[in-house]
């Protein structure tokens, strides 16, 4: 989030000053691609150059001048060039090289119109062996800070050290000709002969590429980006909260991950947001990946808040528009995220990992002085979009001279419109009483302020980062919002030379207040009642009441001012791990690590409508409340042996063995009252009490085995296995289920025979894996319902059966790809392939309904097939000392298809009959859409029409960084979804309600000349197929834009007096602008919250919002 | 070294622990924390046990029940429901959507109601058989009370999928005893064949199964609580397929040994009772007036279509309520909510007396029988505060086409509401005498087929 400034005291401006110039002098470094741009101008002039001991640098400006190429080299390596005496007149580049070079330790290559010249690989080590020396030095960046914790490796040797917090090291007894190897994360690695020297000033470059990233490979080990097998995808806190801080860390994923479908389910605050890798895995779970933060599991449910129950929405159990647990989590605290797309990359997480994994690190402390960061965002959030509102008129509009109100509040024949109602509307025009109702409720703008303080240090030790962050936003609906207070500890501690460990504490406080939204059975959603209510309605409240209304069961203003929905979570995340290194000779170590945690979720909810409200008022009890206690109790630990040897003294090999536990124990309850005392919430004092409670408790055990070898980094490969049994299988809970994988990655470049240059990384890499998905819970169970009636309680037969004999799905993937690096991985290109099959998918199992049983609640119903590519070109184009800009593509589609279906063709997920529904039919997508008309098969029986696709045909994001005069950052993501469908009901109902803003305009639609859009789309016209519903939602969408200020550090130092050691100011703003032709708040809408099929239905959502934000961040 | 020995010793006691406690390898088989097994009923069901299904079956007969009247009488254009939140009450239902009913409509959810009180009815007779806790005559009372009460929840069925026609045979699938296999469609007269044998074989059950049910029967069956009276209402929907059967005489015998009484209280029969205790049902069909939400009003002409002071439609006990202010929604006008209840805890009448004097009506009208057709018909008229036929409709008394108009016209106020108009006016083909209030609008002759037994047919051929 931001820049720190290490190694206080050694940045005087006298040393300051030089430095810049000299960073300015190597970052002569010049580029190809924007090399690439000029027109291919023919260069043949003849050089001409003489002198002698010219500096080689000099003789290379003056070809530069004299042939038009350009020529590419380091400033530091080529200051170690001997000056040069030649005599060349009018020869060619060619020539004039061969010449210039002659004694020279450099090679040459000429590429189109560009001249690249590199420093000759040393010698090899001379046989000679002079005196042992010691020697020591500093580590610093291009800025000359210091760089504590890095790596100096003497090559071929054991000997080692790192950096201390002031960047020093010391390596005592090295051969005099000994190559130092320096590496630090983040930067380019270096080697630096130490003949004739004993005190180094070692300056490393950041590294422009992600390859030297390191990601996951196991439970317990990571890899080399370099060397994945996998397309993992890296995200660091830079790139998720850097630019544009989220409020909600779903929402930071948002266009950045390739191969990722993540839709907003919602506009509501707190967020709410489901993501898909690699296309969906599962038609009943929810499709949602693993979520695991420092080796927790993590719970990212959505909890019922019953919002949607009987008494209040009355829309259904998963349409309580609810928030997931995820948000919970302070997107400040995360240093990265990756992300396993698939099973390929997924296979060692197991039955959990069918939709992925998403693995979250949190910030630690780092060796170094300590370092207080303040940060202080204020913004301000507004709707992105309002639908409007039509006007009301007389005007004849229709065939027969029918005014609106003859189609809206009559039977569409001239006349019949509503007397009552034309004569309100008189009224309302003449006292100059309309109102723009939407505007009036989403039209406000919201507050949001996130205050955050981190306190970050250590010694070699013990390390720690603490933080306390304080996220406050109201929505752009008032008595909307979201809150969240958290405080996080992280300790790393070295116990022995062999032992370490690390806790990670984190305490969660969030709040939301979402109000009503979506869909809605009782008139009191506030979107859908909207569309039904026209401008001229009175309902703005006087003197505090609020008026009914005639259109709608209850008042949009009078819900939106006086109804609750509320939740408040408390949560506890708790990591530890150790790791004991039992064996450590010079090739071979040995090590035994033990982590894992708990997550403790305590969600409460409250939802109350009071009795006084016009909706609550018709009903037998007035007055409504509930509240729901859910909570989730996580566990899960593993224990793993690490081995790490040589194998032919030249491939390294890691083997290790684990065993791995998991533990959910959940207990979700509620209490609900219906006619409650006047003011009075307690259900305890309600007419008719309702009470539910529901316990769940499962256990997941894996055993794990992998070996990962690597030959040189040349060829790189994995083998693994676990096997894993769940209670969850019913009576198979003892039954292990075996988990294989297998990875390759083949580095060219780094064989010995690759000599082009300009191509630094070439790596093939396939990989192979499988995972499971387990049952729900209870979907083994036939309980005996209770019912009630006399006062008698009586048992009847479950109306769905369970599957005792349930086995897990499990899907298989084989992902290839090829990773290119050009001029030292200045560009890079990443390309992926993969075909996912889930077999023996689990899904209800619709049977004949007229045996009274709707469905087995699971059964193995077929297999699906997920295939697509994920394309990234990444890179920095330009880099001068003022101007530096990274560029980041992404292009990425995924396509599902059933490939086998033991049952019927079966309606699945969530819907609304005739505006869209999904099935599952061979050789279709699970997630297209189905409705009228209904077409004779072949078989002569009626079948719905095939519609498109909820799954986007592609996505693409272009994420870019432009750095200027080195203290001002411009960032921006743009992110484009094409071909992706939803089931859009709301200009249905505004359509029905009057309200469409285009009502009155006659387009001819549907068959129906000369009658106005708003009648002629209305279901009620028989012309009227699912067509009309099922709606393109493509968009394109500006989802991150940020201008930051880094003020000079000589400014801090002269006008502060260094008591300030970073000073950064931004603006920046989310979802500024979505170019679309879909209708609707948001064209990324899910009325069912977190589904794999049936999501994306749009029924009158809370409206989407963009947001600017100011930063202010202070590093002390 | 003194590494190593502490490192030897750590790893020894992790070693130890994990051997020692074997309990961390394990996985425990889940039962259920939530609710019984349903296996726990099937074979050596206790008293108690069988007690609580014969008070299950009678909880759950009650769904479906409303969603029947509220469709039935869309179609039957006794009622709509302008409900706000869902359109397809006048769209889709009223047969306005193109092609007729959407594949995946949500309107034949009291299909799988009355399929389940079927199934549920059904198991509870296995439960039964397969203990030994009650007597053979115990056992008969409730195999009597289930086979009646799965051919009343097949007639609901068959009269939605009229020519459709219904399953009426189930094998096993998955399990002995699930009943999950269901056998072919059969045609509607064979579907009413088979309900009429089931309803005389559960006669023949009742008679032997002697003076009382070895479970309780709830205060909705005061007056049908014993294998004998309970028999009456056997004999009820008796006639009523016998009526759909044009069985006259049939629906006549079966009339007398149920509990018509023609001059009778009218009211008398089993009813489905209703309160706000914690998992019972509450009154679905209760609305209050001048509801804005989803309020369920009558057909205007029903109301101007009735004869002057008809208490069914005027007064103080009128089956509808002028609204304070009209309802307009899609093209559709609603002057008089329902409002039969006065209450959301009210009883619904399951069939009552006034049915089966209608039934008794009409078998003699059709059966010529027009003395005791008028005798019957005047019996309703008086109590609806109209005056007798005689008075009334002088010329209709002997005209057998007039006196079945008069009896349907009576069917329809007094049955409003009841899940009967749309059926009546099939049965003489009168579908398109029925009101239609929007121009584009079709009366349906039957539901479609549920989406999942089409289905479930296309991959299971028979």
């Amino acid at each position: 989030m931001q820049l720190n400034f290490l190694c206080k005291g050694h940045s005087t401006l006298r040393l300051f000053l030089p430095k810049v110039f000299i960073i300015m002098k190597l970052t002569v470094f010049l580029i190809i691609i924007s090399c690439m741009q000029l027109s291919a101008k023919v260069y043949s002039q003849k050089i001409t150059l003489s002198g002698k001991n010219i500096p080689l640098e000099k003789a290379l400006h003056t070809i530069e001048q004299q042939s038009g190429y350009f020529i590419l080299y380091k400033y530091n390596e080529v200051q170690k060039a001997k000056p040069v005496s030649v005599s060349i007149e009018n020869k060619t580049v060619t020539e004039a090289l061969i010449l210039l070079f002659k004694d020279q330790p450099f090679t040459y290559q000429i590429e189109n119109n560009t001249i690249i010249i590199n420093e000759k690989k040393p010698a090899p080590e001379k046989i000679q062996a002079l005196p042992p020396k010691n020697i020591k030095g500093k580590v610093q960046d291009e800025k000359g800070e210091a760089l504590p914790g890095a790596t100096v490796k003497v090559r071929g040797s054991q000997m080692v050290a790192a950096t201390d917090a002031s960047g020093q090291f010391e390596l005592s007894n090295i051969p005099d000709d000994a190559i130092l190897q320096v590496s630090f994360i983040g930067y380019k690695p270096r080697e630096i002969a130490t003949t004739g020297a004993t005190n180094f000033t070692i300056t490393l470059e950041m590294e422009e590429s992600s390859l030297t990233e390191v990601v996951v490979s196991g439970l317990a080990t990571t890899i080399k980006r370099s060397n994945a097998a996998n397309a993992v995808s890296h995200l660091t806190s830079k790139e998720l909260t850097g630019s544009a801080p989220p409020v909600t860390i779903d929402g930071a994923l948002s266009g950045k991950v390739v191969g990722a479908n993540i839709v907003a389910n919602s506009g509501a605050p707190g967020g709410g947001i489901s993501i898909k890798l690699r296309g969906i895995s599962s038609i009943i779970g929810s499709s949602e990946p693993l979520y695991v933060i420092d080796g927790v599991f993590v719970n990212n449910s959505q909890f019922a808040t019953g919002a949607g129950a009987g008494p209040f929405s009355g829309a259904g159990a998963n349409q309580d528009q609810v928030t997931n647990r995820l948000s919970d989590i302070n997107p400040s605290d995360i240093e990265s995220i990756d992300v396993l797309k698939g099973p390929s990359a997924g296979a060692i997480y197991g039955t959990r990992a069918n939709a992925g994994v998403v693995i979250i690190t949190t910030k630690k402390g780092k060796v170094g002085q300590t370092r207080v960061n303040v940060s202080q965002d204020y913004g301000f959030s507004s709707v992105a979009k309002l639908l409007g509102s039509s006007d009301w008129s007389l005007d004849p509009i229709g065939p027969q001279g029918q005014n609106k109100f003859d189609y809206v509040f009559g039977n569409g024949t001239k006349g019949s419109g509503s007397a009552t109602e034309i004569a309100l509307w008189q009224k309302a025009t003449a006292e100059g009483k309309i109102t723009d109702y939407e505007k009036y409720i989403y039209g406000n703008i919201g507050n949001i302020s996130n205050t955050s303080i981190s306190i970050a240090g250590g010694t070699d030790k013990t390390k720690y980062f603490l933080s306390a962050g304080l996220n406050d936003e109201t929505g752009i609906e008032k008595r909307t919002g979201f809150q969240r207070r958290s405080i996080k500890l992280n300790l790393d501690q070295t116990l022995t030379k062999f032992w370490t460990f690390s806790i990670g504490s984190n305490y969660l406080n969030t709040g939301n207040q979402r109000g009503f939204s979506g869909n809605d059975n009782r008139g009191v959603s506030v979107p859908y009642t909207l569309a039904y209510t026209p401008n001229y309605a009175q309902l703005l409240p006087v003197d505090g009441v609020y008026p009914d209304s005639r259109y709608t069961a209850d008042s949009p203003v009078a819900i939106s001012g006086r109804a609750v929905n509320t939740e408040t979570t408390n949560r506890f995340i708790q990591s530890f791990s150790s790791n004991m290194t039992l064996l450590n000779k010079p090739n071979h170590t040995l090590k035994f690590t033990f982590s894992g945690g708990v997550d403790f979720v305590l969600t409460e909810a409250e939802v109350y409508m009071p009795e006084d409200l016009q909706s609550q008022k018709s009903k037998p009890n007035p007055g409504a409340s509930r509240y729901s206690k859910n909570r989730s109790f996580n566990t899960n630990y593993q224990a793993f042996l690490i081995d790490n040897w040589k194998l032919f003294k030249k491939i390294d090999m890691t083997s290790q063995v684990g065993f791995v536990k998991l533990g959910t124990n959940n207990d979700f309850s509620w209490i609900q009252g219906e006619g409650l005392l006047p003011k009075q919430r307690n259900p305890n004092n309600a007419t008719v009490r309702t009470a539910s409670e529901t316990f769940q408790q499962w256990t997941d055990i894996g055993f794990v085995g992998q070996q990962e070898f690597n030959w040189e980094d040349k060829i790189v490969g994995t083998a693994g296995i676990r096997f894993d049994k769940s209670n969850l299988n019913g009576i198979n809970y003892n039954k292990y289920f075996a988990f294989p994988r297998g990875s390759l990655a083949i580095n060219i470049t780094k064989f010995d025979f690759w000599k082009y240059e300009p191509i630094s990384q070439l790596k093939l890499r396939a990989a192979f894996g499988r995972t499971g998905g387990v049952p729900n819970y209870g979907a083994t169970f036939n309980p005996l319902g209770t019912t009630i009636i006399d006062g008698k309680l009586g048992t009847v037969t479950p109306t769905t059966v369970g599957n005792a004999a349930i086995e897990p799905e499990t899907a298989q993937e084989i992902e290839g790809g090829i990773d290119l690096g050009f001029f030292n991985n200045r560009l890079t290109f990443e390309g992926t392939y993969y075909v996912k099959n889930v077999y023996n998918l689990l899904n209800p199992y619709t049977i004949s309904s007229g045996t009274g049983v709707t469905q087995f609640n699971a059964y193995p119903v077929g297999d699906l097939q997920n295939k697509g590519m994920e394309l990234t070109l990444g890179g920095t184009p330009i880099k001068t000392p003022n101007f530096t800009w990274t560029s980041t593509l992404q292009y990425w589609y995924n396509r599902t298809k059933v490939t086998r279906l033991t049952i019927p063709n079966s309606i699945v997920g969530s819907g609304f009959s005739i505006y869209g529904r999904n099935q599952l039919r061979v050789g279709a997508s699970p997630t297209a859409w189905y409705g009228t008309p209904n077409v004779a098969d072949a078989d002569g029986v009626l079948q719905s029409t095939q519609y498109e696709d909820a799954q986007p045909k592609f996505q693409a994001s272009w994420q870019n960084n432009l750095t200027f005069f080195k203290n001002f950052e411009l960032s921006f993501l743009l992110h484009r979804s094409y071909g992706n469908f939803n089931s859009n009901l709301t200009r249905k109902q505004k359509d029905v309600g009057g309200t469409t803003a285009d009502w009155s305009v006659v387009d001819n639609l549907w068959g129906m000349p000369g009658v106005p859009n708003g009648k002629a789309r209305n279901p009620s016209n028989p012309g009227v197929t699912a067509r009309e519903f099922i709606q393109d939602a493509s968009y394109w969408r500006l989802r991150e834009v940020s201008l930051y200020y880094s003020v000079p550090k000589v400014y801090l130092i002269n006008k502060l007096h260094n008591s300030v050691q970073s000073l950064r100011l931004g603006v920046s703003a989310t979802n500024l602008f979505t170019i679309t032709n879909y209708f609707g708040y948001n064209p990324e809408v899910s009325n069912f919250g977190n589904q794999s099929v049936g999501a994306s239905v749009d029924n009158t959502p809370y409206p989407s919002s963009k947001r600017i934000f100011f930063h202010l961040a202070v590093g002390f | 070294m003194k590494y190593y020995k502490l490192k030897t010793s750590i790893l020894l006691a992790g070693a130890l622990l994990i051997v020692e406690s074997c309990s961390v390898f394990q996985t425990k088989q889940i039962i259920d924390p939530n609710s019984p097994g349903v296996e726990t009923v099937l074979s050596n069901a206790t008293a108690s046990q069988l007690d609580q299904l014969g008070i299950g079956v009678q909880s759950t007969m009650r769904n479906g029940f409303a969603n029947l009247r509220l469709v039935a009488g869309s179609i039957g254009r006794e009622v709509y429901n302008l409900s706000s939140t869902e359109t397809t009450w006048v769209t889709e239902l009223l047969g306005t959507t193109n092609g007729g009913f959407n594949n995946n409509t949500g309107f034949n959810g009291s299909y799988s109601d009355f399929a389940q009180t079927r199934r549920r009815a059904d198991l509870f007779q296995r439960s039964a058989n397969n203990t030994s806790t009650v007597s053979e005559t115990q056992k008969n009372s409730i195999r009597g009370f289930c086979n009646t009460i799965q051919a009343w929840a097949m007639l609901k069925n068959l009269n939605m999928q009229y020519q459709n026609g219904i399953r009426i045979t189930f094998s096993d699938l998955a399990a002995p005893g699930d009943l999950l296999k269901p056998g072919p469609f059969v045609s509607y007269d064979a579907s009413l064949v088979e309900i009429k044998r089931l309803l005389d074989l559960g006669a023949t059950q009742l008679d032997a199964g002697g003076t009382a049910f070895a479970f309780t029967m709830t205060s909705g069956w005061a007056g049908f609580t014993t294998p004998a009276t309970f028999k009456k209402f056997n004999r009820a929907v008796a006639a009523e397929v016998a009526i759909y059967q044009k069985d006259w005489t049939g629906a006549l015998t079966a009339l007398s040994g149920s509990y018509l009484a023609v001059a009778g209280s009218i009211s008398t029969g089993p009813v489905f009772t209703y309160s706000t205790t914690s998992g019972d049902m509450t009154n679905p069909t209760f609305k209050v007036k001048n509801d804005i939400a989803s309020p369920v009003v009558a057909q205007n002409l029903f109301i101007t279509e009735a004869e002057a002071s008809d208490t069914r439609v005027f007064g103080a006990n009128a089956k509808v309520a002028l609204r304070t202010t009209e309802r307009s929604f899609a093209g559709l006008l609603g002057k008089y909510d329902v409002y039969m209840y006065a209450n959301n805890t009210a009883s619904i009448s399951i069939m009552r007396n006034e049915e089966l004097i209608l039934m008794y009506a009409e078998a003699s009208i059709q059966n010529n029988d027009f003395a005791n057709g008028v005798i019957a018909l005047d019996v309703i008229r008086t109590s609806a505060g109209l005056p007798k036929l005689a008075v009334a409709k002088p010329t209709i008394l002997v005209d057998k086409a007039k006196l079945i108009d008069e009896m349907l016209n009576q069917r329809r106020y007094s049955l409003f509401y009841e899940g009967h108009r749309w059926f009546d006016m099939r049965r003489y083909n009168r579908l398109d005498q029925l009101p239609n209030d929007l121009p584009t609008a079709k009366v349906y002759t039957q539901m479609i087929r549920p989406f999942a037994e089409v289905q479930w047919d296309l991959k299971n051929p028979q």
